[in-house]
């Protein structure tokens, strides 16, 4: 039993959402997804209830909240200009949320939602939908062609195929790849390391101490996971931002 | 016989060479921040955030690599199987 989970995959170990499937979750729904919903019950319930009531001079919550939406619009200001605060709330959900589905993996008991391409590519599409939809909105559709011709007129029949391209399947594909592998990788080695090192414990004497070791490495391993988690995050949210800042922003 | 040694040979190769390439893509961004920092020690916060920004570029590509290994792997077969085929009815 204790190979069998030393070489599973980390995708076949289970969270204790898993009770939802004899509710009557439907068996495609994967077990990420599941902790998704769970992610986005406790944060949406969560934050409301933390912002009912809102003093004119915060106090602790608030204030820590506070820094937070600051920091988030600073963050987003700095990358798209001035013309970026209307899309603080888009890019500041796309890193808090990323940031805490991906942390909610190396809680015991849960999976990372990223940790499945179903989470990472409905992400990638709505950063794809977002870029699409504000660069026809602010250029209008003939102008956002224009955009995708290029510069140099005669250059046009090259880069424009170039650039649909990369606007509809490479950009949109190494968001969500980039995400879901960091995620997968690190959930996976996270889980192989603590199988073997389990496994070393229970085989005996001399075992022990490499499983000991393999514990070490382990919990390393966790300390980057976190470090690499936050990092994703922010690489998302700072594409994500770059994307819709080329599609709106009038390089005159 | 020598579609599965290709096979394993692509699954133990690909990853490690992307890691060597990207470690020395890696070493010279951390490099050129850290020079940056150095010489400017105001602008630390800035090179520091451009600095994880281009690890984390570098790193995809990497882990793009992670990816077809997983695939790769789970086309390789059992190991108990492939000797009882060699050994033979």
């Amino acid at each position: 039993m204790h190979a069998e989970g030393a070489s599973s995959l980390a995708g076949e170990h289970g969270s204790w959402l898993h009770f939802l499937y004899q509710l009557g979750v439907p068996k495609w729904v994967e077990e990420p997804v599941l902790n998704c919903w769970f992610l986005i019950l406790v944060l949406g319930v969560g934050l409301y209830l933390a912002t009912r009531r809102l003093d004119v001079l915060p106090k602790s919550l608030q204030n820590f909240l506070e820094w937070v939406v600051e920091e988030l619009q600073n963050f987003t200001v700095q990358i798209m200009g001035p013309q970026g605060k209307v899309f603080v709330p888009f890019i500041g959900t796309l890193f808090l949320y990323i940031a805490l589905m991906n942390i909610l993996g190396l809680v015991p008991g849960f999976l990372a939602p990223t940790s499945t391409l179903n989470t990472t590519v409905a992400l990638a599409l709505c950063v794809f939908a977002a870029t699409q939809y504000h660069g026809i909105r602010t250029r209008g559709l003939w102008g956002y062609v224009k955009h995708l011709w290029g510069e140099p007129f005669w250059l046009g029949p090259v880069m424009f195929p170039i650039h649909m391209l990369e606007e509809f399947i490479a950009r949109p594909l190494s968001l969500a790849v980039r995400l879901f592998g960091n995620i997968f990788g690190d959930d996976t080695v996270i889980a192989r390391l603590g199988g073997v090192a389990v496994l070393n414990v229970l085989l005996g004497s001399y075992f022990v101490a490499l499983g000991a070791f393999t514990f070490l490495v382990q919990a390393f391993v966790i300390w980057l996971a976190v470090i690499f988690a936050l990092a994703q995050a922010l690489v998302f949210a700072t594409l994500a931002s770059v994307y819709i800042a080329g599609a709106i922003i009038e390089e005159e | 016989m020598s579609y599965l040694t290709a096979l394993v040979l692509a699954v133990g190769f690909g990853v490690p060479l992307a890691a060597l390439t990207a470690s020395l893509a890696q070493a010279r961004v951390g490099a050129a921040a850290l020079e940056g920092m150095a010489r400017q020690p105001e602008a630390a916060a800035r090179l520091q955030f451009a600095m994880i920004l281009g690890l984390a570029f570098i790193e995809s590509l990497v882990i793009y690599a992670l990816l077809i290994f997983f695939v790769l792997m789970l086309k390789l077969p059992n190991t108990a199987d492939v000797l009882g085929k060699i050994a033979g009815p």
